[in-house]
């Protein structure tokens, strides 16, 4: 098989781009897309020598395309923009120009090919105080250049909310597209969409390391489902479960070195955690309900798991050592697949409304409940790393299929070939 | 598509079989309708590849005969062909639930009486489950489905030995519809013979 080349890719750049900011240079704190936005003028890159080539164009077009998808950053109108009259020898009164029109900040770029290195200088204005607010300067091989502007893009949604943006993100699945449920990952945009394993057996939830390097994921490649760690990059696969009965339903804790998971030999699923070092399995909880879909919390000290305790399925928590428990969702006629939000905040999970699967968002804080609706069902929610979006599995084209909600809160489409299930977002981003 | 309908035919076509089988004590190669897959391989790790105990032949003429006629000796040797006879009924449960439903223990009690008079042969006893619960959920809810059955036949008399258990959840539906009429075609424990 192919090795997968974007993985490769994205485990180079990782090096290459230092993540120097801290939380005090955070210039809005955003917890919910759509409630606070600020407004960006984004003209074309002024272009330096060998700054029209196909190499800058790609750079400047991926980065407007990755902004438009922010929840945090709206670019200004086009209608707008031409009302500046930009003066190249005048810049401080074109940054007033821009400011006039409703912009709240300004990225200024010049970008310049030199051989086959692609370099973009980068400044963003605080229009209201006129001071820059960041400055950067940005080189690549030229065939990296969307790779680039991604890059960009993360850092400035890091910039305003805090948290990197999705634009390097990628997304683990299950697709039957090829015959047989197997493992695949695709960029967050649905984009450059990869076969990792090809068992033809059933392949179940996917979940990453927070390092993003290991997947975690349930088989029937032996017979029954056990669970196993695959290290995409190098086609490394290793058994992390494979208790008698069911594996199942792996969440990783935030330091990258337990797996939760449910499992049960006696006819009844339990949630269990392996270490993944020594392959050592302690028992959690020992009920005689299902317990099922374990969710290790973002601090580590909690996890959310779904239990039939109460007759019906409910999201319940308990502290990571087994102990604590307590229930979650009561209102619900079943409640399941607990994802956290990185915020440790935010709960989405899947519902049902009216005989269909709705994706549901509990806040802990203030036990709002609110319901995502959508048309079809919809089910099995990830957080995008900044949590600012929802991937989910939604029937509503007639098949099962991945989509996110963007900015906007808006479904978009990622998925098309076959049944596409289980998207897991990569919890960080290096 | 709604494949509800092939169900009946199947046992249909299997009561007919037996008739023959009966008949002229010669399984004759059955093209049934593709109604189900045949487990994957790999995915029964009982059966085949173990070694295959062989009880003494039973005294035919001492033991009672068996429902449907057919002593241990003479099921098909194939096995394919022995689960298409459909001497163990599946079992079915309602929504969300792993318990056994009154005509559910009737089934089994025959199931478990066949078993018996049969203790060669050995089962592998598959979950499933209809589509309107997570797939995760319905792995644990398979799996609780399966061993349901599985401590019911125990309970009848059946040595647990011979009984494998596995959960399929909602990943191999027998009907395709998405309506009650599929979903209660798959809240199911179904039998499949590993070994005679």
């Amino acid at each position: 098989m192919k090795k997968p080349a974007l993985l490769a890719v994205l485990a180079a750049l990782a090096i290459s781009v230092p993540s120097a900011w801290s939380q005090e240079e955070v210039y809005l704190q955003v917890t919910n897309p759509g409630l606070t936005s600020v407004v960006m003028a984004l003209p074309s890159p002024l272009a330096r020598p060998g700054g029209e080539s196909p190499a800058a164009k790609t750079f400047a077009d991926t980065l407007r395309a990755d902004l438009e998808q922010t929840a945090v950053i709206r670019l200004l109108e086009p209608e707008r923009e031409r009302l500046v009259d930009v003066d190249p020898s005048q810049p401080a009164l074109t940054r007033q120009r821009w400011r006039s029109v409703g912009a709240q900040f300004l990225l200024d770029s010049s970008v310049a090919t030199a051989g086959a290195q692609l370099v973009a200088d980068v400044r963003l204005w605080d229009l209201a105080s006129g001071e820059i607010a960041y400055s950067r300067r940005l080189q690549a091989p030229t065939n990296l250049a969307a790779t680039m502007a991604h890059t960009l893009a993360n850092e400035l949604v890091r910039l305003f909310t805090g948290r990197p943006g999705p634009f390097l993100s990628r997304i683990a699945f299950i697709s039957d597209r090829s015959g047989a449920k197997e493992l695949w990952v695709m960029r967050w945009d649905g984009s450059e969409a990869q076969q990792l394993t090809s068992y033809r057996s059933i392949t179940l939830g996917p979940a990453w390391s927070p390092d993003g390097q290991w997947l975690a994921f349930t088989s029937f490649l032996r017979g029954q489902p056990q669970l196993f760690l695959l290290r995409p990059t190098e086609g490394y696969l290793k058994p992390l479960s494979t208790m008698p009965g069911v594996n199942s339903s792996p969440s990783f804790s935030p330091d990258g070195r337990r797996v939760a998971f449910a499992a049960g030999g006696d006819g009844n699923t339990d949630i269990f955690v392996a270490d993944v070092e020594t392959g050592t399995i302690v028992r959690l909880t020992s009920s005689r309900a299902i317990e099922t879909q374990p969710a290790w919390s973002p601090n580590g000290r909690q996890i959310a798991f779904t239990s039939t305790a109460s007759g019906r399925p409910q999201i319940h928590l308990m502290d990571a050592e087994g102990t604590n428990v307590r229930q979650l969702t009561f209102s619900d006629t079943f409640a399941d697949e607990a994802a956290w939000a990185p915020d440790g905040v935010r709960l989405a999970f899947t519902t049902m409304v009216d005989g269909r699967f709705q994706i549901a968002v509990l806040d802990m804080r203030t036990g709002t409940r609110t319901v995502v609706s959508g048309p079809g069902s919809n089910e099995s929610p990830s957080w995008s790393p900044d949590g600012t979006m929802l991937a989910f599995v939604s029937n509503r084209t007639g098949s099962k299929q991945i989509f996110i909600t963007d900015a906007a809160g808006q479904p978009r489409q990622l998925t098309r070939d076959g049944n596409n299930t289980a998207p897991a977002w990569v919890t960080q981003l290096q | 598509m709604d494949r509800t309908w092939k169900t009946p035919i199947i046992l249909a076509v299997a009561a007919v079989i037996v008739t023959m089988t009966a008949a002229c004590s010669k399984p004759k190669p059955v093209v049934a309708p593709e109604v189900r897959r045949t487990p994957q391989p790999g995915a029964a790790p009982v059966g085949a590849e173990r070694p295959s105990v062989v009880a003494p032949e039973p005294d035919l003429a001492a033991a009672p005969l068996p429902p449907g006629g057919v002593a241990t000796g003479e099921l098909p040797r194939d096995l394919a062909e022995l689960n298409r006879l459909g001497y163990l009924k599946d079992v079915f449960f309602d929504t969300d639930k792993a318990d056994l439903t009154a005509e559910a223990r009737d089934i089994l009690a025959a199931n478990a009486a066949w078993l018996r008079q049969h203790p060669t042969v050995r089962i592998l006893v598959e979950g499933h489950c209809d589509e309107r619960h997570t797939a995760e959920y319905n792995l644990a809810l398979g799996w609780r489905r399966a061993n349901a059955v599985k401590n019911y036949l125990v309970s009848l008399g059946v040595d647990g030995g011979r009984i494998d258990t596995i959960s399929y959840g909602e990943e191999r539906p027998f009907a395709l519809g998405h309506d009650e009429s599929a979903w209660r075609l798959n809240r199911r424990a179904h039998f499949v013979i590993v070994a005679r």
